[in-house]
């Protein structure tokens, strides 16, 4: 039973983790916390639905829903806050800015869908297996495989790429980035179709694995989910993965021994006492708490 | 601090501009509920429903000779919004009734003015149990948790026959009132609660509830909650323990439930007061011509909705006059045959008492258990 | 147009300022007498609505505007005092104008034990504490039944009450309530702001290294600047709870937080005047643009990146500050 929970758990964690890493990534380059990521990855799932249901077939379709959200994704950096960065705002104001971006995502996602939970297929799905008595579904080996895979790509791409090169000089310093010739914003709008990209694939994923699909299915998701790049310190991905289980394992653990109203209280508050005792995360680099 | 004088006179003049609204003899009939925000679909259940209704009427003529009218109200499933909806809609004197708001918090947060005000509030949805407790102008066309209950431990316990009872609720006044009285309902059959475990509403991940559950040696689970919790929870458990029994309550009876959980939907039973199948012939009428206009399978609430402003309108019409007050007293003497059942309201209570019919999911469509 | 809209501020404020004597009297007589300038009850509400968010984004606006520290949570103290109040008046019977106090006070003594820990973290990571800090809250209103009475809420609060007489929206009485709710608001932070308090929350704004090389307490002010807010977001929960008489947990949501939040940045951080302001349009949008029907949030969010873009300092934010004003006879 312990050990069942501990199976559930490191799934959840898994699916918190996908979305997570978009979180981290955004905010790795600009110290902003985007609010319309959840509502991007509910886009990024009804895209890959819609592509299902006219019959692409679920490949295709999975890689036109990546392509379409990465497009979201610059989509808004361009048309909503690169103006903002120009004129240098307030931090504040970008945030206000993915909150309304957010509002208008997820409405038009109602308009157009519909409010009602719909059906997606399931992905990989070759039943269960037992190691041990406890049931491991083939989905979550599936689910944990991909989100593994997809961090070890996005973290190639930022270790030795060149664009990754530039995404990191960024993040230690935008001006003296700039001063190097590194095209600044160019990197700024690659990340937020990386982040786009991974909302997509996260949100295939999970809408795949739970079979349903519904607009508002970033909200909850998603702040939990940003609890967990918080909590793993934001802007370090393996960070998020690790903030990812921990969410979800003692979300698992809450629901089986505390009650099961209790779950989405814990992944708040451990997230609150991480941040009183290190406010960087756990695996936060130091010095760069410049907001 | 000066600026406020140039804000207070620009605020005056935006609000007083929207102020003024014209008396005549109309009969508007007001729908209230959410057509916008997590819970749309619900809202727009009712719009479609009560527009259903209220054409067929104006088809035949109206009600008093005259053509009624419906006017819509967005309330987002937001108590503060819905009790400015009621200000507006109570406002308007050719308004007779208003059909809705959804959530019973949101209809709580409203009925107080509708109470005061006189004017007939029926929600097709309201579960709180002291929702009808505001007042004589609040109604409800929905069931009643105690009945309702009743019959669902009836099918676990009986028509199913196993006698250890799980229990999913969703934290919600309905949901948590329902799991409350199921623990006793259970306990009288001869059943064993082995399990009680609560959700929040809108919870998609219910592994660690179902770990509990089915180690608990639950052999059935009675699940109160909504389609859109049941189907993903029956999909869940049955990848886990394919043997498992469930029940669940009228307002997850919707062919959604169905799309959603496909194979695993199988068996699910239910009670419910509106059943698409019935041998009624006011029900398939209802069901073709539901399904014509709107493109889509009504669910229970939906019908409940239609019901209601089928009620409201042969009220007006017994009672001669379009009457706020008239209308009230009416409803209680009224046993209205609906595509929900007769509905009558006893005893000076604004809670409708209904019969229910038991069905289950064979074969992808739902049929009657005898 | 920008120039030109700025211009004319200004130049209200000018008249305003060289006109006090007649344009605060005349103010005060619009205020008393609007209730009976033919307005509906339906207006009256939404008036009262507006009444309870510009207290909200008052409070909030001296920790965002004036002291720059952003709470994403503050609908969390709102709760408080709508739950506290409530709650009180109906186990021990007492009226509302013993409760709000006590709800308020106790929404302070919250914000005090939050604002002790976690105002030593700065921007995003306060913002992001607060937040979870406002679900915890919620969890716990939707979980600790015995109490709280979980998800069935409080219903059948009693309505205030002054003298005998029960305040509703029909004889006015809840609007007048609510003026003397938002003028002692208004007062306080007034108050706070001309203060030595509200000079040092605002160095902290600017920077709180220089602050505290100035030798600017800055926790303590910091601290105390939550309390307050604390303290009125309470009163006017305690304010909305006797007036919509029904509150379950969900009615304050996050997205109550992000709405205040909205109505500091939208109406201009850091002024009195455009927390009124913010509040007017935010609150009467949604019943404004009632005709677009599911559009409507559509274009909400639209309003907010749009307004953030084109001027994020707010509506009525970053104009010339009117000079230090020195003390008569000194220097």
């Amino acid at each position: 039973m312990v050990l069942q929970q501990l199976s559930n758990g490191l799934t959840l964690g898994m699916v918190y983790a996908l979305i997570a890493v978009g979180y981290s990534l955004v905010f790795g380059i600009l110290r902003l916390v985007n609010f319309s990521h959840g509502s991007v990855y509910a886009f990024g799932a009804h895209m890959a639905m819609l592509f299902v249901s006219m019959q692409f077939g679920i490949i295709p379709a999975f890689i036109l829903s990546i392509v379409l959200t990465g497009i979201l994704g610059i989509a808004i950096d361009k048309m909503a806050l690169a103006p903002l960065r120009a004129k240098k705002s307030k931090g504040i104001a970008a945030l206000i800015t993915t909150i309304g971006i957010s509002y208008i995502i997820q409405n038009v996602l109602m308009i157009t869908f519909g409010s009602q939970t719909k059906f997606f297929p399931k992905l990989f799905d070759f039943g269960s297996i037992y190691i041990g008595g406890v049931a491991f579904n083939t989905t979550q080996i599936c689910i944990s495989g991909v989100s593994l895979m997809l961090l070890l790509i996005l973290s190639c791409v930022i270790r030795y790429t060149k664009v990754g090169l530039a995404m990191r000089a960024v993040e230690q310093n935008q001006k003296a980035a700039n001063l190097m010739g590194i095209d600044v914003n160019f990197v700024v709008t690659f990340t937020f179709f990386l982040g786009g990209a991974s909302a997509a694939i996260a949100g295939t994923l999970i809408s795949g694995y739970y079979q349903i699909v519904y607009p508002n299915m970033g909200f909850v998701a998603g702040l939990k989910a940003f609890s967990a790049a918080v909590l793993g310190g934001i802007g370090v991905l393996y960070g998020s993965i690790f903030g990812g289980l921990v969410v979800g394992i003692s979300e698992s653990f809450a629901a089986a021994y505390l009650g099961g109203s209790y779950r989405d209280a814990v992944a708040f508050l451990i997230l609150i006492i991480v941040l009183l005792i290190k406010p960087t995360g756990l695996f936060g680099k130091k010095g760069i708490t410049k907001v | 601090m000066r600026k406020l004088v140039g804000l207070i006179l620009i605020l005056m003049m935006v609000l007083t501009s929207f102020a003024g609204c014209q008396s005549s003899s109309k009969i508007k009939i007001a729908v209230a509920g959410p057509l916008t925000g997590d819970f749309a679909e619900y809202g727009t259940g009712f719009k479609n429903a009560v527009e259903l209704m209220v054409e067929e009427w104006n088809k035949k003529g109206g009600v008093l000779g005259k053509q009624v009218e419906v006017v819509v109200f967005d309330d987002k499933n937001n108590g503060e919004e819905a009790a400015t909806i009621a200000e507006k809609i109570v406002a308007d004197k050719d308004i007779k009734a208003v059909i809705g708001h959804f959530a019973s918090g949101v209809c709580m947060a409203a009925s107080p003015k509708y109470q005061e005000a006189g004017l007939v509030e029926m929600s097709p949805s309201a579960s709180h149990p002291d929702y009808t407790k505001e007042g004589e102008f609040i109604f409800r066309n929905n069931t009643v948790i105690n009945v309702e209950a009743k019959v669902a431990v009836d099918l676990a316990t009986k028509t199913l026959g196993k006698k250890k009872v799980g229990i999913l609720s969703v934290k919600t006044d309905w949901g948590t009132k329902t799991a409350e009285i199921t623990k006793t309902l259970v306990k009288d059959a001869g059943g064993e609660v082995v399990a009680h475990q609560e959700v929040v509403d809108g919870t998609i991940d219910f592994s660690p509830n179902i770990t509990k559950l089915n180690s608990a040696g639950a052999e059935v689970v009675i699940v109160a909650a909504m389609y859109n919790s049941l189907a993903p929870f029956a999909t869940q458990y049955k990848a886990v323990n394919p043997k498992i029994e469930l029940v669940g309550f009228s307002n997850a009876y919707s062919q959604q439930l169905i799309d959603l959980a496909k194979g695993s939907a199988e068996n699910i039973h239910f009670p419910t007061i509106f059943f698409h199948g019935s041998a009624d012939p006011k029900v398939a009428e209802f069901v073709k011509a539901y399904k014509d206009k709107y493109g889509s399978s009504p669910s229970s609430l939906t019908a409940q909705a239609y019901d209601s402003a089928g009620m409201i309108l042969q009220a007006i019409k017994n009672a001669g006059k379009a009457d706020r007050t008239a209308i009230k007293d009416e409803l209680y003497k009224m046993n209205y045959p609906g595509v929900t059942g007769a509905t009558k309201f006893e005893n000076k209570i604004g809670d409708a008492v209904k019969t229910f019919t038991m069905v289950k999911v064979q074969n992808g469509k739902f049929v009657e258990v005898k | 147009m920008k120039e030109k809209l700025s211009n004319l501020s200004n130049r209200i404020n000018a008249f305003i300022e060289s006109n006090k004597k007649i344009v605060y009297p005349v103010l005060a007589i619009l205020i008393l007498g609007l209730p009976y300038v033919g307005s509906s009850q339906y207006i009256l509400r939404i008036i009262i609505m507006i009444g309870v968010y510009s207290m909200l984004s008052l409070s909030l606006g001296l920790v965002t505007g004036y002291a720059g520290q952003v709470s994403l949570g503050h609908a969390a103290f709102y709760a408080i005092g709508a739950y506290v109040s409530a709650l009180v008046s109906i186990s021990f019977n007492l009226n509302f104008f013993i409760t709000a106090p006590i709800a308020a006070f106790i929404a302070g003594i919250c914000g005090l034990l939050l604002g002790l820990p976690t105002l030593r973290l700065s921007g995003t990571y306060l913002a992001i504490t607060t937040l979870g800090f406002c679900e915890v809250v919620r969890m716990v209103l939707l979980n600790w039944e015995s109490v709280t009475r979980g998800p069935l809420g409080i219903s059948r609060i009693p309505k205030p009450s002054f003298l005998g007489i029960e305040l509703t929206i029909s004889n006015f009485g809840l609007y007048y309530l609510m003026v003397a709710f938002l003028a002692l608001t208004t007062l306080a932070v007034v108050a706070i702001v001309r203060s030595k308090m509200g000079r040092a929350l605002m160095a902290i704004r600017e920077d709180e290294l220089a602050a505290t090389m100035m030798g600017v307490k800055t926790t303590y002010y910091k601290v105390a600047a939550f309390v307050i807010s604390a303290f009125f977001s309470g009163l006017a929960g305690a304010f909305y709870a006797h007036m919509i008489r029904f509150i379950d947990p969900n009615t304050f949501t996050f997205d109550t937080s992000i709405m205040i939040l909205s109505i500091v940045i939208l109406g201009g951080m850091g002024t009195i005047g455009g927390m009124f302001l913010g509040s007017a349009l935010l609150v009467s949008f949604p019943e404004v643009l009632r005709f677009l029907q599911e559009y409507r949030f559509v274009v909400y969010g639209a309003v907010l990146v749009v307004m953030m873009r084109y001027r994020p300092q707010g509506i009525l934010g970053g104009q010339k500050k009117t000079p230090y004003k020195l003390p008569k006879g000194g220097g």
